[in-house]
């Protein structure tokens, strides 16, 4: 057993840190926190031209050739140094469908725009009434000559206001449920009948409602069988719950461990020296370290063939919000100031994280879908979900 | 980087596995409990070589380290074994260190059981984890580490308590011999609590993952309502954040081992983690899965009161695990500054 850093690593990391010196300016984090985008076209360019959108493809296929622990170091690394990577990371998912199950045609067609950061694609999966319950699907799509036309609405589609594509899950077979009768097309955001609508949330980020109203979809940008859809989708819906969401409570463990140094607290006494800060800070810095050691088993055992189950998705998200309400108590008044105030400490990264946290638990699989995985596949327990 | 056990870890764990499951059966746990040992697995378990894991060859031990020795302590807890693991290997680790030849001999054999005393306060002031059956003690007093034999007429039965230990406190005037002071000596006595910290966790991580499997195997025949309890997520659920807590544990144990055996800075903070956190994980796992037995888990017939008992009386033998996150503080941000309040 080696828990060693593997020396790559720590090059990825260097480059990484060289692009972000380069590339990533005050203005370009301000800017992504004052719109929400979760994308920056002009830097997405830059990443894709090293192979760095889709950076586990090989390199001939317009990737970098990394392998999982790479690729998860080199995002880790670009995200925590401020590049908006929302974008870029949610296009992979249905860049690998396309990968997978799509025609060479449009293989041929959307790949290399992905690759090289050019090409954004949006996920159209939730609609109002589904939320966790995907399959629920309502959208409709009706076969009409050599094109689709579809209707309904989606929500939570985020990014969809910046991107070029979404990848559409629909229902087109009348009457059909469930997982059966679906079918997956990416639709050119720029077609007729499209109407996007800007959600705000607390985290600043910016999501969108989006409306199809009679859209005309060719044919050629169906993604797998017609009707098959759930195949295409599972292999996307996989690779997310698979992407270890990182190292967020490390993040946040450091720091509050950095206001905690450099704050006093109510007695004027710095807060670190206070044991009921330290105990708290101790805690989040342990479960940081479970955070990254699970992280690290998914991709270890995605080399392996093995699954573990969504642990890993559960743990990480779970003690982030853990931390994200302790390190708020722990900060107190000052650390409820946004990043916008000139006194702010640590820039304004207990607020930042407050706000942000709660969504994790959420959109890469509630904690509740990922808890009856868990004890279904682990456990053999038996589902409590009705079959359909 | 490699998280996988070699093939040889995968083999010891494999032979403590059977030899436990063998020779610790729920019948046998429960007879121990008024003597704090029971002495035909104690004879199974030196006859197996286990006494030499984690030291050196070059001291009669049979090599490996404490990755090895945590595989063993695992599948003690998985199945209670009623004998004494973590102090005493951390006791002869310590041995090893100091090249104690001598008194490491009767110690790799079972001739002589050997323990830790884990706090620095006097001999006499402790309730000691092995006090009814060891034959003598490694003892520090903030200055000295001593050797301390068991007093002449000191009875074997240990005090009654919540976890089947053999607890019990020493005469003060135990006869006792120095092994090393000042720096050496502070410095092998944090090395040897450290060592019971991860084997402690892994003991803990062991009875964890058998609790957890006794209680959902009961969700799945146990019916209520005319369905499976199981099905029901609030019973279902607890679980699935357990596992994921096991599985973390687990990796502590395993990344606290690998960084003390390397020498790495961390060991120590990794060491601090790992009890704490098998300690929590433990504890819920067995409260939960006692919880999920209604009113059979609470009767002395049912096999899971056994774990939610040495749950917490395996962990807090060693420390409080919140203060023990205080330690944590001091190896991870350094210490305290003093005089704030």
């Amino acid at each position: 057993m080696d828990f060693t850093e593997p020396a790559n690593w720590r090059s990825i990391r260097a480059q990484a840190e060289e692009f972000i010196a380069e590339h990533v300016t005050r203005r370009v984090i301000e800017n992504e926190r004052r719109t929400g985008d979760g994308v920056d076209r002009v830097l997405t360019r830059k990443l894709g031209a090293r192979g760095w959108v889709a950076p586990t493809w090989p390199v001939e296929d317009g990737g970098a050739g990394l392998d999982q622990f790479e690729a998860a170091v080199l995002l880790d690394t670009l995200r925590n140094g401020g590049v908006p990577t929302i974008g870029p990371g949610t296009t992979m998912l249905p860049a690998n469908a396309i990968k997978a199950t799509g025609s060479d045609e449009l293989k041929g067609r959307i790949l290399p725009g992905v690759t090289a950061g050019e090409t954004l694609i949006c996920l159209g999966y939730t609609e109002p009434a589904g939320g966790s319950d995907v399959f629920a699907c309502a959208t409709r799509s009706e076969r009409d000559g050599d094109d689709w036309i579809v209707n309904g609405q989606k929500i939570f589609t985020t990014f969809a206001h910046v991107a070029d594509y979404c990848f559409l899950l629909t229902r087109s077979q009348p009457g059909s449920a469930g997982t059966r009768g679906l079918t997956m097309l990416l639709v050119p955001l720029d077609s007729p009948g499209i109407e996007i609508r800007a959600v705000r949330t607390m985290g600043h980020e910016r999501t969108n409602v989006v409306f199809y109203n009679d859209v005309r979809v060719a044919d050629a940008n169906r993604i797998g069988e017609a009707h098959q859809g759930f195949s295409v989708m599972r292999a996307a819906l996989e690779a997310e719950q698979n992407v270890a969401p990182g190292s967020r409570t490390t993040r946040i463990a450091a720091h509050a461990l950095e206001f905690a140094r450099t704050q006093p607290g109510p007695d004027g006494a710095p807060l670190i020296s206070d044991p009921l800060v330290r105990e708290r800070l101790a805690r989040m810095v342990m479960e940081a370290e479970v955070a990254d050691l699970l992280g690290l088993r998914v991709a270890f055992l995605d080399t392996e063939g093995e699954k573990p189950g969504p642990v890993s998705a559960l743990f990480g998200p779970e003690s982030y919000v853990r931390a994200s309400a302790a390190a708020m108590d722990i900060a107190g008044m000052s650390g409820l100031l946004d990043w916008t105030d000139p006194e702010v400490p640590v820039d304004g990264s207990m607020d930042a994280h407050y706000r942000s946290a709660v969504a994790t638990t959420i959109y890469g699989g509630s904690s509740e879908v990922l808890r009856s995985l868990i004890v279904e596949n682990r456990l053999g327990l038996p589902r409590s979900r009705p079959r359909r | 980087m490699d998280l996988r056990l070699s093939d040889e870890q995968r083999a010891v764990r494999e032979t403590f596995a059977a030899l436990f499951r063998k020779e610790s059966t729920p019948q046998r746990v429960r007879i121990a409990e008024s003597t704090g040992i029971d002495k035909a697995l104690w004879q199974s378990y030196s006859q197996v070589e286990a006494l030499g894991i984690g030291i050196p060859s070059d001291y009669g031990g049979a090599d490996g380290g404490l990755l090895e020795l945590a595989l063993v302590a695992e599948e003690a807890g998985r199945r209670l074994a009623p004998i004494p693991i973590a102090e005493t290997a951390a006791a002869a680790r310590l041995l090893g260190r100091l090249g104690e030849k001598e008194l490491l001999a009767p110690v790799l054999s079972g001739t002589n059981i050997v323990s830790l005393a884990t706090r620095s306060t006097p001999l006499g002031d402790q309730l000691l984890v092995d006090g009814a059956i060891a034959d003598a003690l490694l003892a520090f007093d903030g200055k000295c580490l001593r050797y301390v034999t068991r007093p002449d007429g000191q009875p074997n039965i240990p005090r009654r308590n919540l976890g089947g230990l053999a607890l019990a406190r020493w005469d003060v005037h135990a006869k006792s011999h120095l092994l090393t002071d000042g720096q050496q000596a502070r410095a092998q006595f944090a090395a040897a609590l450290d060592d019971v910290r991860v084997l402690r966790a892994a003991a803990l991580v062991g009875l964890a993952e058998e609790a957890v499997y006794i209680g959902s195997e009961y969700t799945k025949v146990r019916n209520a309502f005319g369905q499976p309890i199981g099905m029901y997520q609030a019973v279902a659920h607890p679980f699935a954040d357990i596992l994921s807590a096991l599985d973390g544990a687990k990796l502590l144990v395993h990344k606290a081992c690998w960084a003390l055996d390397a020498e790495q800075d961390d060991g120590p903070a990794l060491a601090t983690m790992a009890f704490v956190f098998a300690a929590e994980t433990a504890y819920q796992a067995s409260q939960h899965s006692l919880h999920v037995h209604g009113g059979y888990g609470f009767t002395e017939e049912y096999d899971i009161q056994l774990y939610y008992r040495r749950a917490k009386a395996w962990a807090v033998a060693f420390a409080d695990p919140r203060r023990e996150l205080l330690v944590l503080a001091d190896r991870r941000f350094g210490p305290a500054l003093t005089g704030g309040h």
